[in-house]
């Protein structure tokens, strides 16, 4: 277990946290999650969302007024935070290879795995990144992702200049299509399945199609 | 025989020499991976949950020579359970390790920690010998299998076990038993999943009772020498678990043999520090799910 100072906690849009918790020693692979323990003992997953070298682990919560998020929602600069060691099955780029063919799928939160792994990997250049968010203020780091890779930023519940309104699983069409493509899915199980399930009717073998559950509708 | 001297170990609380067994070969030895899990099942025997580090992750080197101790004694079978083994990022190169020794069963949930690692799986099908894979799959409805386990999962784990199949991996399935249960119905009522996944109707069914969560002190009858004499015959005692097999686990950076799959929430049942020691040791019947053992003859082996 470790035992991290709080650096800092944002909100940068209603219901959004982005919690800096010191690193320490923490040594992590991009995709890796740690479960964060509320006073109470109970944890809960939360992805990384910082880069292999940074100084803190940034993590990006959306708040569910739930067990633990409630806790996270009241957390303050200096409060020590306990958290499990990081592990994790999720693996954009296979374990960071940045030649990897990869396109990105998520959504809210669910944009964390990449960022870390498009952080620690600069040379990583994925075909495609489809990100969908309720409002446009929902969006982190678009200007980076856009930096890296086609982005498509979709939100539901607003209509934004440059922005698609609607969902990700409206835009499946433009997702390149390859046989040496593997595609990251990572969010709410609803959009994971239908993307999936799309992919696969495309040919798209299970063995190349990567899925990260954050939420069940 | 080495007999542990605690007098807990040794006799019941009302005084009786407690039951026991005297293991005489090793045939299957069992890796608890670590007690980190991608889900956290209420019911779970061995109270796994994400970021769990009351049982270690074990790594390669800590495995490989349990693997070579157990070849040179004999063994036939290597078994992996959790947690949830796939969630252990060294798992796949312990499995690769294994394989290239003696064939193998693992104990998933057949979500995504495995379904993330596919390729590599299909890739151990290269190695020396075979793998089977044991999906729990707990009720035979959906929604209940997934009001523990969390939504989609029921779907998820028969998705796995039809890729797994089809891949050309011997696949089983591991469910609860409930008490009364009607078994051939209930055995019967997978039929139609099965068909779905495209797996076969003759599918193994491993049905296991409710062993409760690690540290519960579960109110059975004490098991004792008589009872082990007057209603257990020698066939009957050696299809014990703790008879034919041993499990490796790490707590604290400590390695350790246990007596069986069922027991490692009791540091009395870490055996020895190496298989062979640890079969020179008298295992008392002093754990709750030793009942299960004498009850139900429960046996988390294929086989046996
Ligand atoms: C591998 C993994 C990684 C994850 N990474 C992230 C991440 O990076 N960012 C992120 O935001 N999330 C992430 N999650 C989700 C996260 O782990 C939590 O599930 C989430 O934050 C909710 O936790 P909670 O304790 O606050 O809510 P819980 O108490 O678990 O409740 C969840 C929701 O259900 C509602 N609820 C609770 N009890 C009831 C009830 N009895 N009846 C009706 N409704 C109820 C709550 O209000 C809440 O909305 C991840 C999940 C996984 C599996
Ligand atoms: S639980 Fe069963 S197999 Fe394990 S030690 Fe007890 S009797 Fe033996």
């Amino acid at each position: 277990m470790h035992h991290q100072r709080v650096f800092q906690v944002k909100s940068p849009a209603p219901g959004l946290i982005e919690l800096l918790i010191e690193r320490g020693d923490v040594v992590f692979t991009p995709g890796d999650c740690v479960a964060l323990f509320n006073p109470a003992g109970v944890s809960r997953p939360y992805s990384i969302s910082s880069g292999q070298d940074e100084p803190y682990l940034r993590f990006l919560i959306r708040d569910m007024q739930g067990e633990v998020t409630e806790w996270i929602a009241n957390l303050s600069e200096g409060d020590i935070v306990k958290f499990s060691r990081p592990f994790g099955w999720f693996r954009p780029g296979l374990n960071g290879d940045a030649q990897v063919r990869s396109v990105f799928v998520a959504t809210g939160t669910g944009i964390s795995p990449f960022i870390s792994y498009l952080r620690t990997q600069p040379e990583a250049r994925p075909e495609m990144c489809l990100y969908g968010v309720r409002t446009a203020a929902d969006a982190v780091d678009v200007a980076f992702l856009e930096s890296r890779c086609p982005t498509t930023l979709c939100v539901t519940r607003e209509s934004v200049n440059g922005y698609v309104r609607g969902r990700v699983t409206d835009r499946l069409d433009r997702l390149p299509i390859a046989d040496d493509v593997h595609y990251y899915l990572c969010g709410l199980d609803a959009m994971i399945d239908d993307v999936s399930t799309w992919l696969e009717s495309k040919g798209v073998h299970f063995s190349r199609i990567h899925r990260e559950v954050f939420f069940n509708a | 025989m080495r007999e542990i001297l605690k007098v807990d170990w040794l006799r019941t609380p009302e005084g009786d020499s407690r039951g026991y067994i005297e293991s005489t070969e090793l045939t299957e030895v069992w890796f608890h991976t670590g007690t980190n899990c991608n889900l956290s099942c209420p019911f779970c025997l061995e109270g796994s949950k994400p970021g769990d580090d009351r049982l270690n992750f074990l790594t390669l080197d800590d495995v490989v020579p349990f693997l070579d101790e157990a070849v040179a004694m004999g063994c036939q079978k290597f078994s992996f359970t959790g947690g949830e083994p796939f969630v252990n990022p060294h798992f796949v190169d312990i499995l690769g390790a294994a394989l290239d020794r003696l064939p193998c069963l693992v104990l998933t949930n057949g979500t995504e920690p495995l379904c993330n690692r596919f390729a590599e799986i299909v890739d151990l099908q290269a190695k020396a010998h075979d793998v089977s894979f044991r999906v729990s799959l707990d009720h035979p409805d959906p929604s209940e299998h997934d009001a523990s386990r969390g939504k989609g999962n029921f779907k998820m784990a028969l998705r796995t076990l039809g890729q797994l199949h089809d891949a050309g991996f011997h696949v089983s399935i591991a469910r609860l038993m409930l008490e009364g249960e009607d078994s051939p119905e209930r055995d019967a009522g997978y039929a139609p999943y099965f068909q779905e996944a495209g797996l076969p109707d003759d599918m193994t069914i491993i049905k296991f009772p409710d062993f409760m969560t690690p540290g519960s002190m579960a109110s059975v009858p004490h098991i004792t020498e008589g009872c082990m004499t007057q209603y257990t015959d020698e066939a009957q005692r050696a299809a014990y678990m703790c008879s034919f097999s041993r499990m490796v686990v790490k707590t604290g950076g400590r390695l350790g043999v246990y007596a069986c799959t069922l027991v490692d929430d009791d540091g009395d049942y870490d055996l020895a520090p190496t298989l062979r020691e640890s079969m020179q040791v008298r295992i008392r019947l002093k754990h709750h799910r030793c009942y299960s053992c004498f009850a139900f003859g429960s046996s988390c082996s294929e086989g046996h």
